[in-house]
């Protein structure tokens, strides 16, 4: 039973009530629309008060796409398919759940890490660093990585409920 | 919870929607720029998912008693869609200020109209709920 733990501490014990499920539901949707919006301020920047000759294009969008992929591919996957022990489930769907969620969670990586390379490449090499061009670029940042956040919160909601719902069984 | 008279009730509910959209639509009228307008949209989709949700879990409470405590996944994407959409009612005009398409005074009205509107929607929501507790028993 103590090994169904999230943590292998036993301080970090996170609240388990309804009320702080959705709660922490709400935040994550709240950081996704953050982020979302984060994109979309930083296109219309570019198109409106943009002075310089950097222009938000499809390419900077990219990092966004692939997290939102990522987050999807990481919440849609049964967590009783990668909880299971080996009696129980059969092997071969947890390891397709193993493999999705690797998937899922790559897609996130890809999107940070492809969004610093973004602002590497096309601002900071190039010599775009004064601060409203640069701004569009960190805005970059800021979305990948309050997707990932929200994908994180959302991730840790589902698993806590799995213990909740086992403690309550027995 | 103090008891309302259901009349005074939607007399309050409908002065509180009327100054909603009266900011909302003088944060439009006043600088002659009717962009904030998309947020009372926004606003106004905002309580849908939850209501869906409401409806979704009444019909699963009604098939059966045992697994009252599972989540229906699709609930928690309506809670988390809800998150999305009044944080973007919040940021969307946010976002205008920022792109220098509305003044500052206008971005405060319709910050405060929107959120006037969904407060009183929720209200409504709530202060109408019928109360399933006495069927139960």
């Amino acid at each position: 039973m103590e090994s169904q733990r999230l943590f292998r501490f036993p301080i970090l014990r996170f609240p388990n009530t309804q009320a702080a499920k959705a709660a922490a539901i709400y935040i994550s949707g709240a950081l996704y629309a953050i982020g979302f919006w984060a994109m979309v301020d930083a296109s219309i920047f570019s198109k409106t008060v943009n002075a310089s000759v950097v222009h938000v294009t499809f390419v900077d969008w990219i990092p966004f796409i692939c997290s939102t992929l990522g987050t999807i591919t990481v919440n849609m996957i049964d967590k009783k398919q990668l909880m299971a022990s080996d009696s129980f489930g059969s092997g071969s769907i947890r390891w397709q759940a193993r493999l999705v969620l690797f998937i899922g969670c790559t897609l996130l990586a890809v999107g940070m890490s492809g969004s610093a390379l973004l602002v590497i490449l096309k601002y900071v090499v190039k010599g775009y660093t004064s601060m409203p061009t640069l701004g569009m670029a960190l805005e970059n940042i800021y979305a990948t990585g309050s997707i990932t956040l929200s994908c994180i919160i959302l991730w840790v909601v589902q698993n806590v409920e799995e213990d909740y719902n086992y403690s309550l069984a027995l | 919870m103090f008891k309302l008279n259901p009349l005074s009730k939607l007399i309050f509910l409908s002065i509180l929607i009327a100054i909603g959209f009266l900011n909302i639509v003088l944060s439009c009228a006043l600088y002659d720029n009717w962009l904030p307008l998309i947020d009372v949209a926004i606003f106004l989709v905002a309580p849908l998912p939850n209501a869906l949700a409401q409806s979704l879990s009444s019909a699963y409470e009604a098939d059966f008693l045992s697994d009252s405590h599972q989540e229906i996944p699709i609930k928690e994407f309506f809670k988390f869609m809800t998150g999305f959409l009044v944080i973007s009612g919040i940021i969307f005009p946010i976002i205008l200020f920022h792109c220098h398409l509305i003044t500052h005074w206008s971005l405060i009205l319709s910050v405060a109209g929107g959120f006037i509107i969904y407060l009183s929607i929720v209200l409504f929501i709530v202060g109408f709920k019928e109360e399933p507790d006495e069927y139960d028993f």
